[in-house]
């Protein structure tokens, strides 16, 4: 089942002689638990990318339909709404809150969502999973960064999303710990039924995806992937 | 450096706008401000020449050192620019003492003694004098006419100018040098280059010419703007204020202020202070958005001392453009404004300062003269040294606190921040509202300093505003209550005779005016209050010289001791109007004032003593003890009863309750006991009602009139009926106060306004202080609110966290103000008020809407100043936040 779909896609920055083309006419669609690396060089607008179907910005052209709904159409509220529902985000920088413990952080998105009511119980047997419930009272700066990224992973996860966008998730950690996250990021796509994009400049982390997406100057780039993917490139 | 530092500026537009801002603005203020007492101080001091003469000393010297004078000149040390004669040719004794005395035109210049009539006298029996001098040895008005001296007839040539500081005991007429008295003494008056300190070129005059110290004598109106007496030094005051058993902040306090001008440069000293404190916390806040650039210098190879002139050199050239700026701007815009707030400066309204005037006099000699403004120079070069140094000192704090963390903290942001391990979510809690804490919280110093910072300007506003209410009830009660602007008009008898008096008729008539209708008739004697313990030993010490001054000889001395070591004070005894004694009740120190009860009671009530820190005191007497008094009888009457020291025949002595203690009386006689510098430091009187003082002493005729004039009347007419009122009544004199008392309203509805804008402009200045602030700690987590954002925060969700931390910020800082403003500045101002600037009673507060109105205030410029930068970082887009560094 297609969960995410991307129409003639184009997201162009500044303006005239200035402009710079991010992205050119991408077309894709996604499996439901399908975990997808996204790899290009820097600059070809993967990230970019990334942040359109994450609905943190927005396509200059082009439509993107996540579970058949499209993201563009949403008013800024029911789009933030719908993402915090549906999407999850790991950064290469976790982006925790410095001033949270590991577990206020990951609580904080679920707050959004239920108020004061959070699941508990999930959020343990989450931090547990991720190997990082003895670290729950610890702050962001007194951990490791493959510790980091955990509760990074584990904030993302908290609202059970179907989709989870991570923008180079390994970038900052060794490889031991890249073989640690990539392998709880597909636990989590496994147990949880996730669909999962990730991009990286790590070509081996790439192979071991079901499905690879080459971007180059702002085109996906067809032919690249040695495993093709479920959903095909360019085609929908 | 330079280029960097322009480059910043260039780049940073709306944080060098900021800087500039603050600097132009407090260097407004600052310089405004001290120019504005600079003014005040000048035209004080022209005010004082103008009333007690233009001369610093005058020393008593015999020809021989005249003759030196006049052929020295100037001396080491010293430059005289004027110096008169005046000799005291012979000495009258009537009911005054007449001088007679012989001067030189720079004497008559320097004090103000013009001729406006007539000529100067030439004959051995010719005298000029003023008009009161004049018309109180019975003058007739026409020149050419004898007046008898003594034993002797004199034809009066010419009229002078009026002293204003006229003692009513002493009284000057002038006589040609053919005048040959009984003998002669000549004083030297000496006016000095007031550019330098006036007791260094004294002492080195006195040195040259040998004169001792003790001949000296100051005109102390005048002489203490300019270093008229040699200071202690700063260590000797703090010392014996700390250390010694009579010193007291006080005594601190006052002495800086008599030796050292501490208001000037103590409020110099203040705005500087609060200058730096918002410059520097302006620039800090611009450094703080600029730090991890400043980290990535650091990593380039830039030092640490390179960095800090980079900021310095910033910091310099904002300053040195707005610094001059600020004070053109300052100094334009009060200049101003200046005269049409006459009042306020130029010490011509209500002040509680210890004068040889009352206000009422006071406002008559000064007239209504546009006071000028003076730039104070030394100021704003104080300011301008000031501010360098302090402002090149922040940029090298700044600096300096960048240079203690590691570099990848300074690339990174601050993370010292207090860590609890508590987990907020694991009980149902509202996690924004545990950021918006967090954030506030996370470093409680810091929190506490930007609290407190906040809080300065709401407090420095509340406390001027306090401090112009206080000072609206001072003056208002000032000129209800003694200082003679009462009433409009005042009929009183230019008499030292307790014999004279104004009739009950002419006093039923007065009343029965239509023109009038607050008539105050007085009765009055003079009294002496037997059986005093004084436990602090004060008569003893203070009275001792007192009692030997020549204007008491009259009356035997002012405190007198008695054989069981009591002492016998002289009071004045005043019976007022029921009605008059009633309005009393607004300067009630202790018990209560109920004239109906006084009377039937035959009770006093009692004026307390007030010493030099504002302390009153009434010999340790309360409400309910018991005085005697002892008032001359007026069949029998002679001067020497005013001596007490007759028999007991010639006296009633009566026992009375004390029905309360007031810290003033409303009315006063001028002559007898209020005389010289007495008038205004002590005024001791008891009070009852006109009643009692019929039945108590069979005193029935008034010694003044306090009128008010009905409403619609017209001036002119009122007087020329009180005129006719008194046409008959011997020695009897109508003043009107009714322009003075306009001109004094005029004035403290001006000091009101000016006060109340000055306020206003500290907490604008403050208020952009917040907005700055609170605009900085939202732009200062940008990051973290990106990170809320893209963890699916809506964009009202978002609007409400940071509604919860301004609201948060103003209810603190408004918690902060009120705390400290009733805590501790309030009781502080209450001292100042009451022992520095000696407010006759501080009991207005500042008004309820005035208050929180200003705790509104700061909670919507904190709610707006963290609003808008929201409705920026919402219209950013969340990427572009949480990527930054």
């Amino acid at each position: 089942m297609c969960i995410l779909k991307l129409q003639h896609v184009e997201k162009i920055y500044g303006e005239k002689e200035n402009q710079v083309k991010a992205l050119r006419d991408i077309s894709l669609q996604v499996e439901e638990g399908e975990f997808t690396a996204i790899v290009g060089t820097s600059g070809s607008g993967k990230s970019t990318l990334l942040n359109l179907i994450g609905g943190l910005d927005n396509p200059t052209k082009g439509k993107i339909f996540i579970k058949n709904r499209e993201i563009g159409a949403l008013s800024r509220k029911e789009l933030t709404i719908f993402r915090r529902r549906n999407i999850g985000f790991v950064f290469q920088n976790y982006s925790l809150m410095p001033v949270l413990n590991v577990y206020d952080n990951v609580a904080l998105p679920a707050t959004f969502d239920r108020g004061k009511h959070l699941n508990r119980r999930y959020m343990e047997e989450l931090l547990r999973e991720l190997g990082i419930w003895e670290k729950r009272k610890k702050y962001p700066h007194e951990l490791s960064g493959g510790q980091q990224q955990r509760a990074a992973i584990a904030r993302a996860l908290v609202n059970k999303p179907q989709i989870l966008l991570c923008d180079e998730p390994t970038g900052n950690l060794d490889s031991a710990t890249t073989v640690d996250v990539v392998g709880l990021l597909k636990t989590s796509c496994r147990r949880y039924k996730q669909t999962i994009l990730m991009v990286t400049h790590n070509e081996a982390i790439a192979q071991t995806c079901d499905r690879v997406i080459h971007i180059e100057d702002g085109r996906i780039v067809t032919g690249k992937g040695r495993f093709p993917g479920k959903g095909g490139d360019g085609v929908c | 450096m330079l280029k960097l530092a322009w480059s910043y500026m260039r780049y940073y537009k709306s944080q060098t706008l900021a800087i500039f801002a603050s600097i132009l603005l407090t260097a407004s203020l600052l310089s405004g401000i001290s120019s504005l007492i600079f003014s005040s101080q000048k035209n004080d001091l022209a005010n004082s020449k103008a009333i007690y003469g233009n001369w610093h000393y005058y020393v008593a010297a015999d020809e021989e050192k005249i003759r030196e004078l006049q052929s020295g000149g100037q001396g080491g040390g010293y430059r005289l620019k004027q110096w008169g004669k005046l000799e005291i040719r012979d000495v009258a004794r009537e009911e005054f003492l007449i001088y007679f005395i012989h001067t030189d035109e720079a004497y008559r210049q320097m004090a103000h003694r013009e001729l406006i009539e007539g000529a100067f006298p030439d004959k051995e029996n010719e005298i000029a004098a003023d008009r009161f001098v004049l018309q109180n040895l019975g003058f007739s008005g026409n020149l050419g006419d004898t007046i008898r001296i003594g034993e002797r007839d004199y034809v009066v040539t010419g009229v002078l100018k009026s002293k204003w500081a006229a003692s009513a005991d002493e009284m000057e007429v002038f006589v040609s040098d053919a005048f040959a008295g009984r003998g002669s003494q000549t004083f030297l008056y000496l006016r000095f280059d007031e550019d330098e300190k006036l007791y260094r070129q004294m002492d080195a005059f006195l040195k040259t010419y040998q004169f001792p110290f003790e001949a000296v004598t100051g005109n102390d109106e005048v002489i203490r703007y300019l270093g008229g007496e040699a200071p202690d030094s700063i260590y000797d005051i703090v010392k014996f204020g700390l250390t010694d058993e009579e010193g007291n902040l006080t005594y601190i306090v006052l002495k800086l202020q008599s030796d050292y001008n501490l208001a000037y440069h103590g409020m110099i000293l203040l705005l500087c202070l609060f200058s730096i404190f918002v410059v520097y916390s302006v620039f800090h806040i611009s450094a703080a958005k600029r730090v991890s650039e400043y980290g990535m210098l650091q990593t380039l190879g830039i030092s640490g001392r390179q960095l800090g002139w980079t900021l310095v050199l910033e910091l310099w050239m904002l300053f040195l453009i707005g610094y001059p700026l600020g004070c053109f701007l300052g100094n334009g815009i009060l200049s101003m404004v200046y005269r049409k707030f006459n009042g306020v400066f130029g010490g011509k309204g209500i002040e509680a300062t210890e004068k040889g005037l009352s206000v009422a006099e006071q406002t008559l000699a000064e007239g209504t003269a546009a006071a000028q403004f003076y730039l104070s120079w030394g100021a704003m070069l104080f300011g301008f040294v000031f501010l360098l140094f302090a402002l090149a000192l922040a940029a090298f704090l700044v600096i300096r606190a960048l240079g203690k963390q590691p570099l990848k903290k300074t690339l990174s942001g601050d993370i010292s921040f207090s860590r609890t391990r508590r987990i907020y979510a694991r009980r149902p809690v509202n996690m924004a509202g545990v950021v918006v804490r967090k954030f506030m919280f996370a470093n409680k110093w810091k929190a506490a300093g930007i609290l407190l910072s906040l809080s300065i300007g709401g407090c420095i506003f509340l406390c001027t505003m306090y401090m112009t209410e206080n000072l609206k009830v001072h003056a208002e009660l000032s000129l209800k209550s003694d200082d003679g602007l009462g009433s409009e008009y005042r009929i009183s008898l230019k008499s030292r005779s307790l014999k004279d008096t104004i009739p009950e008729g002419t006093a039923d008539a007065v009343k029965n005016m239509p023109e009038t209708s607050g008539v105050y008739a007085t009765r009055y004697t003079i009294g002496e209050l037997s059986h005093i313990e004084d436990e602090d030993n004060n008569c003893g010490t203070y009275f001792q010289d007192m009692n030997k001054a020549p204007e008491f000889e009259r009356f035997g001395g002012i405190c007198i001791p008695q054989a069981d070591g009591a002492y016998r004070i002289k009071y004045d005894v005043y019976g007022y109007e029921e009605e008059l004694l009633e309005q009393l009740g607004d300067f009630v120190l202790e018990g209560r004032i109920d004239p109906a009860k006084i009377r039937d009671g035959n009770q006093i009530v009692a004026v307390a003593n007030r010493d030099g820190q504002g302390n009153y005191y009434f010999y340790g007497k309360k409400p309910g003890d018991t005085v005697v008094l002892r008032v001359p009888r007026m069949e029998g009457y002679t001067e020497d009863v005013l001596k007490f020291q007759n028999s007991d025949e010639y006296y009633v002595e009566q026992e009375f309750e004390i029905a309360a203690i007031v810290s003033r009386s409303l009315a006063r006689e001028e002559g007898f006991l209020n005389t010289g510098v007495w008038s205004t430091i002590q005024m001791p009187c008891v009070i009852m009602t006109n009643s009692q003082m019929e039945e108590n002493f069979g005193i029935t005729g008034y010694g003044f009139i306090n009128v008010s004039p009905a409403q619609n009347a017209e001036a002119e007419k009122v007087s020329s009926q009180l005129l006719q009122a008194i046409h008959d009544v011997p020695k009897a004199v109508l003043t009107d106060y009714s322009a003075a008392i306009r001109t004094q309203k005029n004035y403290l509805g001006q000091q009101q306004l000016f006060f109340s804008s000055i306020a206003a402009i500290l907490f604008v200045i403050s208020l952009f202080h917040i907005v700055n602030s609170m605009s900085h700690t939202i732009f200062a987590r940008r990051r973290e609110y990106g990170i809320i954002r893209a963890m699916g925060i809506t964009d009202a969700g978002f609007y409400k966290m940071i509604l919860q931390t301004g609201i948060l910020y103003g209810a603190l800082t408004d918690a902060v103000i009120f705390l400290v403003y009733t805590r501790i500045l309030r009781r502080m101002m209450d001292y100042y008020m009451a022992h520095v600037l000696q407010f006759l009673h501080v009991q207005a507060g500042v008004p309820n809407q005035v208050f929180f109105g200003i705790m509104v205030l700061n909670m919507a410029a904190a709610v707006g100043a963290v609003m808008f930068p929201a409705w920026r970082l919402v219209k950013r887009n969340i990427i572009s936040e949480i990527t930054l560094l």
